[in-house]
């Protein structure tokens, strides 16, 4: 039996042992975004083609960080299902936004800048660890590390209250979650494991309803998994604690 | 794998595509700055590009300063969700109060054709109720028109967008559209399900800035479901594709990555040009003998405060004290639902289905005013951003319910928030990339405000749970701006006039959202072109009047029916018009 204190992988609920990694987890076997590439417009083409094959060098965090940065980033978005050569690069497109300086259009009165604030945040999550564990961030166990992050989820990280001053945790916390998710689910791999059709001009959608597949998309195939037993991040709790967080509206466009 | 059965659509250099088939040569009138043109309008979106193309096929000279990009939607768009966020407003602005607005890709546009390249497309109408709101609610405040006054803009507008809906739209002044209506997508079957449980009725298919036929030279509609990442098809519409060809095919001239820093005042009193900075950073004036100031409620407040000078300390146009105020949003709250059989809401446009059941006064509820339920339909990214607020996600949670991304369906509240003294835009201390400094925003929801959210927001809930929903959630979130410099009789509490006239300086005018008194539970885009077209006509109507200012006319201007761009008329049947 694996030691699930130090085992980040998924496990089969029945059996309880851990999945082994796949090249496409999810419930759509086979289904691949990428195999309709010579359907997609040019730009369309080849900015995903870019962005999967060239990946972006660390160049706003320094080494040290984004060592910490990779270990934060496995835990918000967990890719211990995933085989080596199908995992999603989530660091480097948040490193490239933070160099290029691109905004989102704005930041939140009393917030520092995205960059400052993802360096102080860093710095906070690594005072938690070794409050909490005697020991640095990249060198605990998943659930161990999943506990850090759950005190800032939560609102209430126990340690770097020098930093947790400057700026509210739960608005870093936010920052961190949407930049990282922004990464993941932006690429195919990630679309063909949510079944998400992806780029679809010129040719369009004709099954809009009842959820059909279109003819080269895939039916749904479902199969039981859970997250590693113990895992604070499986629980759905609200960001903040138990009030619903205020003043962190919605940030995507939807009407 | 079958072959594509498209081939390359991109234009030749010098040549821009908007949309699949329509072609624009750039080759445009150019005019030197030291020129007095007759107009200069600071930005080209939906108000811009509408007032560009009318004052051209009028004759007159005119120059549009665009902050953005002018788009080849070919070349500049794409059908990915991470890779559109150059459509929006994303440079630096802070935004704080107590229930602060998510801006950037929230609401702002940044391009030829603004906002309107973004939208979703839902082109309600406001209710003849909305511009008496302080009459009838005691609420807010009245407009200086009447439903009536613009409604003959409303009917224009929908053919010239045009706008596909259902033949008998109910509520309001009801109305037809042109253009047929839309087929249903897995949200718009939600809220038809759980509407018609309810004894809610529900218009479905419309009305939408969307073709549901092809219009002259644009396409109809692919059910791709990127609308609010610019359509590259060309069936949504935005003033980019639908009024600016024909803007440049008279004549206007837009100047594209040019950033507008001040507006420049004379001796006499009358504003004499715009001071903005070119693409390669030099800053330059163009002369001209009005402008009109189209940059949404935040860029217009913002410009008139920047350009504060002696005898206007407080900003431009801003006597009355009220340039940045009384701005709103529109409580969105989304609502996600998580069906047992799947959905797949990435498909047909989010926008197509609407009730504005709940849209009037109803004193059972305890609030004033009301909202509208809409479809929406969030792709992965924001949809795993939603899931963030709304059910606290991240890690192998995060995991678990996108692996369900196919199962969820979502319908949105779009609430009507009041006018507020204390929501405002000011001037930042942080500065822009040419040092021109950026704009505060505060927002704070008020009692009705918050009275209406919890009872629409529930009202949603209970929608999506007749729908059949095994799951229901929600996250708070705003949609659209307007307000800030808004139009009134009254110059003591109002910036400009009823035809956009700054009631301090005669010939400059704002003409956008931001001159909205109150704003209903309407999407606002129609209004905003409405309003623009509206605004066309009368300063057509005042000739050179409206440069000198020496008389300010009051009377509603004729409308004319022969500005429109080509293939407005003989298409689609209108009914009930």
């Amino acid at each position: 039996m694996p030691d699930p204190e130090h085992d980040g992988r998924p496990v089969n609920p029945q059996t309880g042992k851990p999945l082994p990694p796949l090249a496409q987890p999810g419930y759509y076997p086979r289904f691949s975004t990428l195999s309709q590439k010579e359907f997609w417009d040019e730009a369309t083409r080849n900015l995903v083609l870019t962005r999967i094959e060239k990946i972006p060098p660390i160049r706003f965090f320094s080494p040290e960080e984004a060592h910490l940065m990779t270990a934060v980033c496995d835990r918000i978005l967990p890719q211990d299902d995933r085989d080596e050569h199908h995992k999603i690069p989530i660091v480097n497109s948040i490193d490239e936004r933070l160099y290029e300086d691109r905004l989102d259009g704005y930041r939140f009165d009393g917030m520092p800048t995205d960059q400052e604030a993802h360096r102080l945040g860093l710095q906070g999550i690594a005072e938690v660890a070794q409050h909490m564990f005697r020991k640095p961030f990249v060198d605990l166990s998943p659930l161990d590390q999943e506990a850090v992050l759950r005190t800032l989820h939560d609102g209430q990280p126990p340690a770097g209250h020098n930093i947790w001053g400057r700026m509210s945790v739960s608005r870093y916390w936010l920052l961190l979650v949407q930049d990282v998710v922004g990464a993941y689910y932006a690429h195919p791999f990630a679309w063909d494991e949510i079944g998400f059709g992806g780029p679809a001009y010129p040719r369009g959608y004709m099954r809009l309803e009842g959820g059909e597949p279109e003819p080269w998309e895939v039916n749904e195939r479902r199969y039981a998994w859970a997250a590693p037993p113990g895992s604070p991040s499986a629980q759905f709790n609200p960001v903040g604690g138990s009030a619903e967080h205020k003043g962190s509206p919605g940030q995507g466009g939807t009407h | 794998m079958k072959k594509p059965l498209f081939r390359t659509l991109e234009a030749p250099q010098g040549v821009h595509m908007l949309g699949a088939i329509q072609r624009l040569d750039l080759a445009m009138r150019r005019y030197k700055s030291s020129e007095q043109v007759d107009y200069c309008i600071v930005g080209v979106g939906s108000a811009g590009g509408v007032l560009l193309q009318r004052l051209a096929r009028a004759g007159f000279s005119v120059v549009g300063l665009e902050a953005g990009p002018f788009w080849d939607t070919e070349r500049d768009w794409v059908s990915d969700e991470a890779g559109s966020y150059n459509l929006y407003w994303n440079e630096l602005r802070i935004t704080g109060g107590k229930d602060p607005l998510a801006l950037g890709a929230n609401n702002s546009g940044k391009g030829v054709g603004g906002g309107s390249v973004h939208w979703a497309g839902f082109t309600p109408r406001l209710h003849p109720s909305d511009f008496r709101v302080h009459s009838e609610d005691g609420v807010g405040v009245d407009w200086p028109i009447s439903y009536d006054e613009i409604k003959p803009y409303y009917d224009l507008l929908e053919k010239e967008i045009p706008v596909s809906g259902p033949a008998y739209f109910p509520w309001g002044d009801p109305h037809g559209y042109p253009y047929g209506p839309h087929p249903m997508g897995g949200c718009g079957d939600i809220m038809i399900k759980g509407c018609t449980k309810l004894g809610i009725r529900v218009s479905i298919g419309g009305p939408v800035a969307i073709l549901a036929g092809s219009h002259g030279d644009r396409p109809h509609c692919i059910y791709r479901g990127f609308c609010i990442q610019g359509c590259k098809v060309g069936a949504k519409q935005s003033t980019l594709i639908s009024h600016v060809p024909d803007g440049l095919a008279h004549g206007a001239e837009i100047r594209d990555h040019c950033m507008a820093s001040r507006i420049n005042l004379g001796k006499d009193g009358r504003v004499t040009g715009v001071t903005y900075f070119d693409p390669n950073g030099h800053e330059v004036e163009q002369k001209a003998k009005a402008i009109i100031v189209c940059g949404y409620a935040i860029e217009t407040p913002r410009l008139l405060l920047n350009s504060a000078c002696p005898g206007h300390e407080n900003g431009l146009a801003n006597s009355s004290g009220t340039v940045g105020r009384y701005l709103m949003a529109q409580a969105g709250n989304v609502v996600l639902g998580r069906f047992e059989e799947l959905v797949r809401m990435y498909k047909a446009p989010p926008a197509h289905a609407l009730t504005e059941e709940f849209y009037e006064t109803d004193p059972k509820r305890g609030f004033a005013r009301g909202f509208a339920v809409q479809t929406v339909g969030p792709l992965p990214i924001s949809f795993a951003r939603q899931m963030m607020v709304a059910k606290g996600a991240w890690g192998w949670g995060m995991r678990q319910v996108m692996m369900d991304y196919n199962h969820w369906g979502a319908i949105a509240l779009l609430g009507e928030i009041l006018p507020w003294e204390d929501n405002r835009v000011e001037l930042a201390t942080e500065k822009d990339r040419n040092g021109i400094p950026v704009a505060k925003v505060t927002f704070n929801l008020h009692d009705n405000d918050k009275r209406m959210i919890e009872y629409g927001k529930n009202k949603v809930m209970e929608i999506m749970q007749a729908a059949g929903a095994e799951e229901v959630v929600q996250e708070a979130r705003y949609a659209h701006l307007v307000g800030g410099a808004r139009m009134g009789n009254d110059s003591r509490t109002s910036v400009v006039d009823k035809f956009g006239r700054t009631h301090d300086i005669p010939n400059l005018f704002v003409c956008d959202g931001s001159i909205m008194p109150t704003q209903g539970s309407a999407n606002p885009g129609l209004t905003i072109q409405a309003l623009a077209a509206r605004t066309a006509d009368y300063l057509i109507s005042q000739q050179s009047e409206a440069f000198t200012g020496s008389t300010r006319g009051t009377k509603p201007p004729a409308i004319r029916y022969d500005l429109s761009p080509p293939d407005t008329w003989g298409k689609g049947v209108p009914r009930l018009t």
